[in-house]
């Protein structure tokens, strides 16, 4: 059984898929609890929690305080003694006395710690890490070694990015482990990620509603190239699949870059909660009238035209007119931003597909197809995606060491590229089915990159350098198909 | 100001064999620095793939006979010197070193950026018009600055600082006025010319400007050569264009030289530079690698210093680890300023005829 949890802004979308598929939506307004409840244990949970994470990262900046590595070169705020060189060594030794000096008196809320070349060897960030810890408690620091790839500014921002959220991460780890102990999140790409793995680098769950989407939006309808159109209750995403996958782009928060990849989507403000004042707004004020709320919005402005979604009768209080041009400036909105993608076919998801989409397609010259449970497509696609994986490894066949993404891994001589490549992926490997993917999930392991060089010192050769990336792609599990 | 640079990961490819000191391995860490230092993110720097130089370009500066003898030996293997192997495939790595050179030259005219930086390997500065030499191919430098002139620019700079003596360069424009060459180098050294007192010939004759430093020549020393010397004739020759044989040989850590400047030396020179180059030619700025083989201690810090500094980025931590500390006061030799300042005077009288900042004195 592979179950789903998609937690939006207004539900809570669950699907279950055994024999057969089958879909719920539960107001957020009831609790997570009640909707872990309709999941029996046993099965696998994966979960999409995007939504909660979203309004804590782009809200407002919380007061984190930075503890920077930066050894020679470039300047950096917040900086502190200590340097690891690009080989892994280290250098210049932090000042225990400077951290502690810092610590004292420290108001901030979390604390971000990042080292350059920290990936290559995370002992200096662990050295502050652990002086930290007498002050702040592990849910409040997070370093930057784990998050693998060079970029020591990217990591900088990612870090403290993490930190923000990571206690809240925690916490929402603690309390649906109460319920169901065995469960998976939902990457930003669309793959699986243990709980564990999530707290090394929790912006990896950021804005994971596109990529849930696009897995569930294929799995409901194997289209291959589509455009998806996801109607939740405050935005609705455009979601572009080529070849049945996503398009992935690097995430800016703030005007700065982080390292976190994501899919690709186009957000209009517009959903199901839109409240309509005297023309459509791009904001929800509480739920629609027909779920209980007090003002109308465009699923009112659809009751008012002849649907019959929830208590029908409440959105009567929005004349016709009002509820005419509201639907209309939905639909114009959203058609122009599809004709931008010219698609060939639309896959309508959320619940408010079925009322709109034919619309949609009409007007930007295209066709519609809103494929069974796409209510709860989202939830759908946590349940069916796979454990996914993205490597750096870094060795240096002088120094022994061999790390994955920032952390210390056991050296092993190799004879070539090719023997190490495979030692390399047997251990991808290992950590991926250690995390529960099935073997049929992990038999492809892609190397992204690879880039070694000869050391030479004294004319003869004495180390060799080798850069690699190695993934376990997002997608649809083996087991799901 | 933004910096453009010049590099592609084909780069990389050239090796005379995998010990040679001129391999794979100088540029690797460097890149590693310029990537974790998110150097290609920032606004003030802009990224461009080298085009090869087509044969046209390469003949603005070399001989055909020389041409189609690389050419011929790069399907089989050849051999220069002892030092200055033909591996296979040669032409294709040298024809895109030169051809970055174009690009960053290009991106300057063009006024993309503010000036540019090429990372390109093979160096070029020891190749003269018919003869490759010390692990140069194709004079990058010499055919970017023909190439300036062919787009209208009249007049052209080189400040050639590697540490030997960029002799290739001085041979094909000894006799040029319109290319101002100027060479810091460690003398006497590898390969053996740069003497002060060969200032040119013909038309060319005070327009070649030799600065012969010993070994320990530091910080210090580079800076007086630059008030001294390199500013003055900058103003007075007003050049369209400064071109940059950067050879990062002069680091303290370099294995194959002697020279004592540091890491913030080098971007303190590249500073000033640019405030030159901004007050004479519209900051256009080339610099084209040459040398440099202090892979771990050196290049990193060097060639990001340039960088910083070219793109107008904060100085203050340019610096080397800590480590090197003892062996910086090793390398550097008392007795050298003293030379050096007694070279500059000499050098003044003979270049006193050519220059009228000397007379002036």
């Amino acid at each position: 059984m592979f179950a789903g949890i998609d937690i939006g802004d207004t539900n809570t979308d669950i699907a279950i898929i055994d024999s057969q598929i089958s879909t719920y939506k539960v107001p957020n307004n009831e609790g997570l609890n009640n909707a872990l409840k309709k999941i029996s244990p046993g099965g696998r949970l994966a979960i999409s929690t995007s939504q909660a994470l979203n309004e804590i990262i782009t809200g407002h900046p919380a007061d984190i305080r930075t503890i920077n590595i930066p050894g020679p070169g470039l300047v950096y705020p917040d900086a502190v003694k200590g340097a690891v060189s690009h080989r892994g060594d280290i250098i210049e030794p932090i000042d225990p006395e400077e951290i502690k000096k810092i610590m004292k008196g420290q108001y901030a809320k979390a604390v971000a710690i990042a080292g350059k070349f920290s990936v290559r060897n995370d002992i200096l960030e662990k050295q502050v890490y652990d002086i930290v810890s007498h002050f702040y408690s592990d849910e409040q620091i997070s370093i930057s070694s784990t998050i693998g790839a060079l970029n020591f500014p990217a990591r900088i921002h990612t870090t403290k990015l993490n930190a923000k959220i990571k206690r809240k991460v925690a916490s929402l780890i603690k309390k649906i482990h109460k319920v169901n102990p065995d469960f998976y999140f939902v990457t930003s790409t669309g793959g699986l990620i243990s709980p564990a793995r999530v707290l090394d680098n929790p912006m990896l769950l950021y804005h994971s509603s596109p990529a849930t989407v696009a897995n569930g939006a294929y799995y409901l309808s194997k289209n291959d190239n589509c455009l998806v159109i996801d109607i939740g209750g405050t935005t609705t995403e455009l979601v572009p699949l080529k070849n049945g996958k996503p398009i992935y782009e690097t995430i800016i928060i703030d005007g700065l870059k982080t390292l976190i990849q994501a899919v690709s989507a186009t957000g209009i403000p517009f959903g199901g909660d839109s409240c309509i004042r005297t023309e459509l707004c791009p904001f929800r004020a509480g739920s629609s009238r027909s779920f209980g709320g007090s003002e109308p919005t465009l699923t009112d402005a659809l009751n008012v035209m002849g649907a019959r979604i929830g208590d029908f009768e409440r959105s009567e209080i929005l004349d016709r007119t009002s509820a005419e041009n509201a639907i209309h400036k939905y639909l114009d909105t959203v058609a122009s931003a599809v004709r931008d993608y010219q698609p060939e076919i639309l896959i309508g998801t959320g619940y408010l597909a079925h009322y709109l989409l034919s619309d949609i397609a009409e007007r930007s010259n295209t066709v519609g197809i809103v494929p069974e449970h796409a209510a709860s497509a989202n939830a759908v696609g946590a349940a069916v995606s796979k454990v996914s994986l993205e490597v750096y490894i870094h060795v240096d066949t002088e120094r022994k060491r061999m790390t994955l993404n920032g952390m210390a891994y056991p050296y092993k001589e190799t004879k070539d590229d090719e023997h190490l490549i495979a030692y390399a992926t047997e251990l991808v490997r290992e950590i991926a089915m250690n995390e529960g993917a099935p073997e049929e999930d992990v038999e492809d392991i892609k190397v992204l990159y690879f880039s070694s060089f000869d050391v030479v010192r004294g004319w003869r050769v004495s180390a060799k350098i080798t850069d690699m990336i190695l993934a376990v792609a997002p997608g649809i599990s083996v087991e799901a198909l | 100001m933004t910096c453009g640079i010049v590099y592609d990961p084909s780069y990389l490819a050239h090796e005379q064999s995998s010990s040679h000191p001129e391999r794979r391995e100088r540029l690797s860490y460097s890149l590693d620095q310029l990537e974790e230092e998110g150097i290609f993110d920032l606004p003030q720097i802009k990224l461009f793939l080298p085009k090869p130089a087509t044969r046209d370009d390469v003949l603005l500066v070399h001989t055909p006979e020389y041409l189609k003898f690389l050419e011929d030996a790069s399907i089989n293997g050849g051999i220069i010197d002892s030092d200055t192997y033909i591996p296979r495939n040669l032409i294709h790595d040298a024809l895109l070193a030169a051809g970055g050179a174009i690009t960053g030259a290009d991106a300057v005219l063009n006024q993309e950026v503010t000036n540019s930086f090429v990372l390109a390997r093979p160096p070029g500065h020891h190749a003269g018009r018919s003869h490759g030499a010390g692990f140069c191919y194709l004079n990058n430098v010499a055919i970017m600055v023909r190439h300036l002139q062919r787009r209208g620019l009249r007049r052209i700079m080189i400040l050639d600082w590697d540490a030997h003596h960029g002799n290739g360069t001085e041979e094909i424009f000894y006799d040029d006025p319109s290319v101002l060459f100027c060479s810091v180098h460690q003398y006497p050294f590898y390969p053996g010319s740069g003497r002060f007192e060969d200032i040119g010939i013909g038309d060319g004759k005070g327009y070649n400007v030799n600065l012969p430093i010993p070994a320990g020549s530091s910080d210090r020393v580079y800076k007086y050569l630059l008030e001294e010397m390199i500013i003055p004739l900058a103003d007075e020759y007003m050049p369209d264009a400064i071109a940059i044989s950067a050879g990062q040989d002069n680091h303290f850590t370099d294995p194959l030289t002697g020279l004592a400047l540091t890491a913030r030396g080098y971007a303190e020179l590249m500073k000033e530079m640019c405030i030159l180059a901004d007050s004479i030619c519209h900051g256009r700025i080339i610099a084209v690698l040459e040398g440099g083989y202090s892979m771990e201690g050196g290049l990193p810090y060097t060639n990001l210093g340039l960088i910083a500094a070219m793109a107008g980025l904060d100085l203050s931590a340019i610096r080397e680890p800590e480590i090197y500390q003892n062996l910086l006061k090793e390398s550097i030799s008392e007795d050298a300023f003293p030379q050096v300042v007694k070279m500059i005077s000499e050098l003044k009288k003979k270049l006193a005829a050519h220059w009228y900042f000397i007379q002036r004195y």
